[in-house]
């Protein structure tokens, strides 16, 4: 790894590590390997938002020519969000792309997934379905946001009314997150997701 | 720098111990990019600061997209400014290296006098010089290098002659002037 990478991941870490952010427990940084190529970040579901309670596990990647260019960023844990997608993980974040800035850091990247857990912007989404559910109904995505959020992000309120759709499907030998995705992308009517996991 | 100020653990207390301010000094002259003590430093219009290489790196990698690492102002490599600090005499000229830093540009403070050229002595020639107009062409063309003689002083024999000379040329001229246009 080049030299300066390495040099400005070690900084970094330890700026993260004495930030108000780790102090208050919004965010986290954890190494995976020593060659400082790889990191883990956590960050915490921002409040009024259905990610409220959840804590969520981040993939970071640091290229060989950090910082000029960013690093690689998806979500590990779960997700249901427009800019996310619900397949991979991938992040659609402009500061991740074509508006990386060299003086951006860990920290701060961090922070802006955080912003982008409480301000979704549907015009530009990663998920298409997703997308299409939090333009046109978006009580239904809050839901179904906050039952994935209790699911695969420890979140506190659990939808008891889609656990039990999950659970039907569950019972026909389905796989749960499988079922839990056909649900999802068909605003959990469970004849069309049944439908469409049997075609 | 409102990102730097938040970073910090927990701002120092007024009038804390000496070892907190150099830290916090320290804090002021890192590279933004490296995180590094900026050497051979560069500052951005918008006053950002950066190590050269630094910043020769990033807009090299940009090649497009030419701009400032903080705040994403337009920014090039014509327009940063070197700092040099009093202690760059010891180090070796940072010229030197690959990639060269773009040198200071430094301009002349503009001159309190008027046009120089219409002082006493010298622009007493030059007037008439332009005022026989055809013929000044002549003696600025054939006095290759030659130094003007300067004027006669006044009052003497030669300097009537000259003043004599010169109505004459100028009559000489106007005349040419004027079978110029009737002609």
């Amino acid at each position: 790894m080049a030299n300066i990478a390495a040099k400005r991941i070690k900084r970094e870490f330890k700026e993260v590590m004495n930030s108000e952010e780790v102090a208050g427990g919004y965010i986290k940084l954890a190494l995976v390997n020593d060659s400082w190529t790889e990191l883990q970040g956590t960050i915490v579901g921002p409040p009024d938002t259905p990610y409220e309670g959840g804590t969520f596990q981040l993939e970071i990647k640091v290229p060989e020519t950090y910082p000029f260019n960013p690093p690689k960023i998806r979500f590990v844990t779960k997700i249901w969000h427009p800019n996310v997608s619900s397949v991979t993980g991938a992040i659609c974040l402009d500061i991740l792309k074509d508006q990386w800035a060299a003086a951006l850091t860990l920290r701060t990247v961090l922070l802006s997934i955080q912003a982008l857990l409480s301000a979704a912007e549907a015009g530009d989404p990663q998920d298409a379905v997703v997308a299409k559910q939090y333009r046109e109904s978006q009580q239904l995505f809050l839901l179904t946001a906050r039952h994935w959020t209790n699911v695969y992000a420890g979140g506190p309120s659990a939808i008891w009314e889609f656990d039990q759709k999950v659970q039907r499907l569950l019972d026909m030998g389905i796989d749960e997150h499988e079922a839990r995705v056909a649900l999802s992308h068909y605003d959990w009517e469970l004849e069309r997701a049944t439908e469409q996991l049997f075609s | 720098m409102a990102e730097t100020s938040e970073a910090k653990p927990s701002a120092p207390p007024p009038g804390g111990d000496a070892g907190e301010d150099d830290k916090r000094d320290e804090r002021m002259l890192e590279c933004n990019i490296c995180l590094d003590t900026a050497r051979d430093a560069v500052v951005s219009m918008c006053g950002h600061l950066f190590c050269w290489p630094c910043l020769h790196q990033w807009l090299e990698t940009r090649p497009s997209r030419q701009v400032c690492p903080v705040c994403k102002a337009a920014i090039s490599r014509e327009k940063v400014i070197p700092l040099y600090g009093r202690g760059n005499t010891k180090q070796e000229d940072p010229r030197n290296k690959v990639p060269p830093r773009p040198a200071g540009q430094r301009t002349e403070p503009e001159s309190a006098g008027g046009f120089p050229g219409f002082g006493f002595g010298e622009g007493f020639h030059m007037s008439f010089g332009i005022g026989a107009f055809p013929f000044g062409v002549f003696t600025s063309t054939f006095n290759f290098g030659d130094p003007r003689p300067s004027a006669a002083p006044r009052g003497t024999a030669q300097f009537e002659e000259e003043q004599f000379l010169s109505k004459i040329f100028l009559w000489v001229a106007i005349l040419f002037v004027l079978w110029l246009v009737f002609a």
